[in-house]
């Protein structure tokens, strides 16, 4: 249950810096206050759609079009569809070695 | 010191082995590919890529819930997105299910020696994507995508194993009914069957869960067993030093023999699930999954528990004939068509029948040496037709050859020798070209006889019946 | 009166094409030559000094790709071959499309390098139909936006109509492309109204098909539960060739409707007698909460485009259609807050891929770990509308805040489409065939009169946001000029899968102000631009 007293803001901070880290972003102090402001002043927006009743039961809508089994498509077959982009796609990646992407190690914690 | 209990859950990850990954057309088996070669805009997330479900992931995944007898296998159910950050997860995602997962409530029933069951509960089981491979090298980390998007079962246990050899047990059951079923060859080595030990220890008769660690990345059963060996002798030995029980995830060494604790998770463990938008639900109806279950079979242990009933078998046969599926239906056949007791069947079959599917690598369902053909043989020596010892090299012929084993044998004269009287001859010539050893029997070494009926049989190549060698034999010596 | 070849309607090139009046290859060239006279500089990510007053539509262009696309053109039609539905029609593809060898950006920092393997499928689908691809338009990044100024790749888009202001967006650089007559097609997408409103700014016609008529594979993806490709052109017999084309089943989209393509050009020139046409008071004004108290504010639209609907609906009626008064669309003022929590949790996790790993932008400075390289290039890669939507994103899909929101916003949708459904149910109080609204609140506003202010950049999407929730097929129309000389759009939105109806009485409103004078009025950038 989120309590607020009126005029406070709903992103603290704090809470930006969390949200920051899960994104894994990295911002820059007026991106980053340029950012929260605009997180707030679109959270006031969207507590109008708290004050909407909203009918016992009434289900969710996950795309606008009802999907009916005439109009569903089918599941795939299971077949070989082998792709001709292979080395296109490889070709992408900023850093290969013996066609193994490769990528800074993970931070670890070694203990024991 | 107090007595304890262990407490263990299994999460278990089953690669289906269909022919194409479960949202994309590139091949499921890309075990010792090169890497990246087996890749295409869905499976490593290129901009604008979009996932198309493989309907046989769907129906392998139904036949599994129903085979662990799931309560519910849901006639609608989502995918979501599981969004974390790795570098063997392209789209930053993974596509799994939450909490609207395929089926619920399932169990197995476990075998125990002493001839318990252990109930092992199955709450969950649902369908998700594989991730990626990565290896370390130096201070980098290597990625291959050849395995992403591999569709795998997850299958989840309650806390209701009790010992390391329980877990080894249920991983060998679950083997067995994924090969049964035919859905996964459930190679461990080769990750087609994974599992995660989730262990704790409390005091015996209590009922409370206690806190506990997770076991990850171990590659064999026998490494299962080991890992949650040590970790359950780990968690009393700290428990008796007053040291509390954290929640580790733990890695096996398997060459050291010893557990390790892992590095901390790389994100947050908040996966802010959503349903995926980009696939429509999972509709099951009546009639598909009735079209589905119709291929479920009888499963291997009820197979076990009928054999030993119908056929009077004892334990060990009905568990050696049930171990994989061709061979329990080979088993079925060839008494059907032997007149004689379905025990005399299960010598063979266990003996030289699976000795000769073991060194030719092959199945009991793929054998050229039909059920129909070993019957014929069966009968031909017990009416002594034949020796026992000519059957068996008949078993290896008919497979090379494909022909019936009654035409090989009057091809081939394998007709038993029972002509007394050239059996007396051949035997005669044995005696006199062995003194020594009649002196010696008669002198009162009996056991002599034995080589004596090796001789005359080596003479005969094998045709005459030993039983009548020995006679004969033992007439010729006593005179 | 002699109109240079890149004027052309689609319909007309294809015809002038096909019985030989003139060769794809010159159609292209009279089209290059355009973009030579008006386009400006290419933009580039350090943002390169606007030449005077280019209209900036294209991030990159194809001129190799299309110059070998008009020969094949011509070379299938001397074979007697047919080339197409499309053939030798000059195209321009909204950059956030992937299109096989070329720099599929979504004017992105992140995506510059990227260089697509494979190509959307509605993109192949235009190629495959003959269609000359002569570049990729520039587009608010990662379609986030409605005036084009947030893309990486400056300067961006200028309104060809008063390179002061904005061509809207996201598909900002589309419309200005076909406003100014550089490309004949061009294909856009819409999650909140990004082709309509850009279509509307620059006084060119855009469609938003029903969600799933048109696949999205290949589609770099914002909301997936709500992007929309879809046709814009100059009139509307181009725009029903163009849905024609791109519309359809794609074994690779699960979520492409399995219905079968009408032949959208067929039932064009139908009258409207016996249709409903309905107005709602709802889209007359807009109401939003002060970004500042959170006090809920109501503000009419325009008065000129409001005055642009009424006129409208004469001449629909003049044309046979009845019009009705009051049809009642009360979740309207939910769309956007609906919005603002729908698409970012679909955002958010969408632009996840981007971490500098696999494609892309990739921070080359020092790196402790892995963490620290995905943080750099992100942080670097994405510009702040990305950033701001991930944030949100993350903050309301949040696990305790999951329930009140996310799911919140997904019944308030249900709401928003109940009102479409109401009003078009055939035993309901209005039963209408259709919805006729303005398309946008205000004609396009200045460069950077808004930019910063995502709050208000959001509410011009209030008209043409509801369509989006619903899946309910939309498209605007080019509907006169206001006093200012600024173009004014006019909304058509129906049932599911009722395009081929929004076309034909669109072309009946063509037709019934076919003589009306703004028609002939040019945008002012072409000015000093030869007809011939």
């Amino acid at each position: 249950m989120i309590t607020r007293e009126p005029g406070s803001e709903w992103v603290s901070p704090e809470v930006f810096e969390h949200l920051v880290q899960l994104a894994a972003l990295e911002l820059n102090p007026e991106e980053a206050e340029y950012l929260r402001r605009e997180m707030n002043g679109q959270l006031t927006a969207i507590r109008e759609l708290e004050a909407i009743q909203i009918p016992e039961g009434l289900p969710i809508t996950s795309h606008g079009v009802p999907y009916t089994p005439e109009i569903s498509q089918p599941l795939r077959p299971d077949r070989l569809q082998p792709s001709a982009h292979a080395e296109d796609i490889l070709a992408q990646a900023p850093e290969v070695e013996e066609r193994y992407i490769v990528v800074p190690d993970i931070p670890r914690t070694e203990l024991e | 010191m107090a007595d304890y209990e262990a407490v263990i859950g299994l999460e278990t990850h089953i690669q289906l082995n269909t022919v194409s990954k479960i949202f994309c057309g590139c091949k499921t088996d890309s075990w010792q590919d090169p890497p990246n070669t087996n890749i295409c805009p869905v499976c490593t997330g290129l901009p604008g890529a979009l996932p198309a479900l493989n309907q046989v992931v769907v129906e392998k995944a139904v036949l599994l819930a129903a085979a662990v007898h799931a309560e519910q296998i849901r006639p609608r159910s989502y995918f979501a997105r599981k969004n974390y950050f790795y570098p063997d997860l392209p789209k930053g995602y993974q596509i799994s299910q939450y909490d609207e997962p395929l089926a619920r409530g399932g169990f197995f029933d476990l075998p125990l020696s002493g001839g318990q069951l252990r109930r092992v509960t199955i709450p969950k089981l649902h369908v998700e994507e594989d991730a990626g491979k990565t290896l370390h090298r130096g201070d980098r980390r290597l990625i291959d995508f050849n395995r992403c998007g591999v569709p795998l079962v997850e299958m989840v246990t309650g806390p209701d194993l009790r010992s390391a050899d329980e877990v080894a047990q249920y991983l060998i059951r679950l083997r067995q009914l994924l090969r049964w079923l035919g859905i996964s060859d459930a190679d461990m080595e080769r990750g087609q069957l994974r599992c995660d030990a989730n262990v704790s220890i409390r005091l015996a008769g209590q009922d409370r869960l206690n806190l506990k660690t997770e076991i990850k990345n171990v590659n064999s059963i026998t490494n299962v067993r080991d890992a949650v060996q040590a970790e359950i002798e780990r968690q009393i030995r700290e428990v008796e030093a007053g040291r509390p029980i954290e929640t580790w995830t733990l890695d096996w060494d398997e060459e050291r023999q010893a557990l390790s604790k892992m590095r901390a998770k790389e994100t947050e463990s908040d996966y802010r699930y959503f349903r995926e938008p980009d696939l429509l639900p999972i509709v099951l109806d009546s009639e598909w999954q009735a079209r589905i279950l119709q291929a479920l079979p009888e499963l291997p242990l009820e197979r076990r528990r009928r054999f030993i009933e119908q056929y009077s078998l004892p334990d060990y046969d009905a568990e050696i004939l049930t171990e994989e599926r061709s061979l329990s239906e080979y088993f079925e056949q060839a008494v059907g068509s032997f007149s004689g007791e379905p025990k005399t069947v299960s010598n063979w079959l266990m003996n030289d029948v699976l000795r000769l599917i073991r060194e030719r690598g092959t199945a009991a369902g793929a054998l050229q040496l039909t059920p129909g053909h070993l019957a014929r043989i069966i009968e031909m020596v017990s009416s002594r037709q034949i020796t026992a010892s000519t059957g068996k090299d008949l078993l290896e012929q008919v497979e090379t050859s494909g022909r019936a084993p009654e035409d090989l044998v009057k091809e081939q004269d394998l007709a038993q020798l029972s002509d007394e009287a050239s059996l007396r001859e051949l035997a005669r010539g044995v005696l006199q070209s062995n003194p020594q050893q009649v002196d010696l029997y008669r002198g009162g070494k009996t056991t002599l006889l034995g080589w004596f009926v090796g001789q005359l049989m080596r003479e005969t190549g094998g045709q005459a019946d030993p039983q009548r060698a020995r006679q004969v034999l033992q007439d010729l010596l006593d005179m | 009166m002699n109109q240079a070849l890149c004027d052309l309607p689609a319909h007309r090139i294809v015809a002038g094409v096909k019985r030989g009046d003139f060769s794809a290859a010159e159609v292209l060239e009279s089209t290059l030559a355009r973009i030579e006279a008006v386009e400006g500089r290419p933009p580039g990510l350090g943002g390169e000094p606007a030449n005077g007053i280019g209209v900036q539509a294209f991030i990159s262009l194809t001129p190799e790709r299309a110059r070998a696309q008009a020969q094949a053109v011509d070379r299938a039609l001397s074979r007697g071959e047919d080339p197409g539905p499309l053939a030798g029609v000059p195209l321009a593809v909204k950059d956030i499309f992937c299109l096989a060898g070329t720099p599929s950006t979504a004017g992105s920092r992140i995506l510059h390098n990227f260089v697509a393997p494979y190509s959307a499928t509605p993109a192949a689908r235009l190629e495959g139909a003959g269609a000359v691809t002569v570049g990729k338009t520039n587009l608010d990044e990662f379609t986030f936006g409605s005036s084009n100024e947030s893309s990486a790749f400056q300067p961006s888009p200028r309104n060809p109509w008063d390179p002061k202001r904005v061509p809207g967006g996201s598909s900002g650089g589309s419309a200005a492309a076909l406003a100014a007559g550089m490309a004949a097609l061009s294909l856009g997408t819409d999650t909140a109204g990004s082709i309509r409103q850009p279509a509307a700014f620059c006084g060119v016609v855009g469609l938003k098909p029903t969600y799933g008529r048109v696949s999205r594979y290949g589609l770099i993806a914002f909301a997936s539960s709500i992007d929309c490709p879809g046709p814009m052109a100059r009139n509307v017999t181009d725009a029903a060739l163009m849905l024609g084309c791109i519309a359809g089943p794609d074994a690779f989209d699960a979520t492409s409707a399995q219905l079968p393509v009408p032949d959208y050009a067929a039932g064009l020139e139908g009258d409207l007698r016996g249709l409903r046409i309905g107005l709602s008071p709802d889209y007359a004004r807009l109401k939003f909460p002060d970004p500042a108290s959170g006090e809920l504010r109501e503000q009419p639209i325009a008065a000129e485009a409001q005055a642009a609907v009424e006129q409208a609906a004469q001449a629909l009626a003049a044309a046979g259609a009845e019009i009705i008064q009051g049809v009642p669309m009360p979740n309207t003022q939910y769309g956007v807050p609906a919005y603002f929590v729908i698409s970012r949790v679909e955002a958010a996790s969408n632009l996840h891929r981007y971490d500098g790993v696999k494609y892309g932008y990739r921070f080359d400075g020092e790196v402790a770990d892995l963490l620290e390289l995905y943080r750099k290039s992100r942080g670097r890669g994405f510009g702040p509308q990305p950033k701001l939507r991930i944030l949100m994103g993350m903050y309301v899909s949040g696990a305790q805040y999951e329930k009140r929101y996310y799911e919140r916003a997904l019944r308030v949708r249900t709401l928003i489409r109940q009102d479409f459904q109401r009003a078009f149910d055939p035993a309901g109080a209005h039963r209408v065939d259709c919805l006729l609204t303005a398309t946008t609140p205000s004609p396009a506003f200045e460069l950077g009169a808004v930019y910063g202010d995502s709050v208000l950049m959001q509410y011009a999407d209030l008209l043409t946001v509801p369509a989006d929730h619903a899946g309910v097929p939309a498209i605007s129309l080019p509907a006169g000029l206001d006093r200012s000389g600024m173009p004014l759009g006019l909304q058509l939105q129906g049932p599911d899968f009722s395009e081929a109806l929004l076309l034909r009485v669109g072309r009946s409103f063509e037709l019934a102000t076919a003589e009306e004078s703004w028609r002939s009025v040019r945008p002012p950038i072409l000015a000093g631009v030869s007809h011939g």
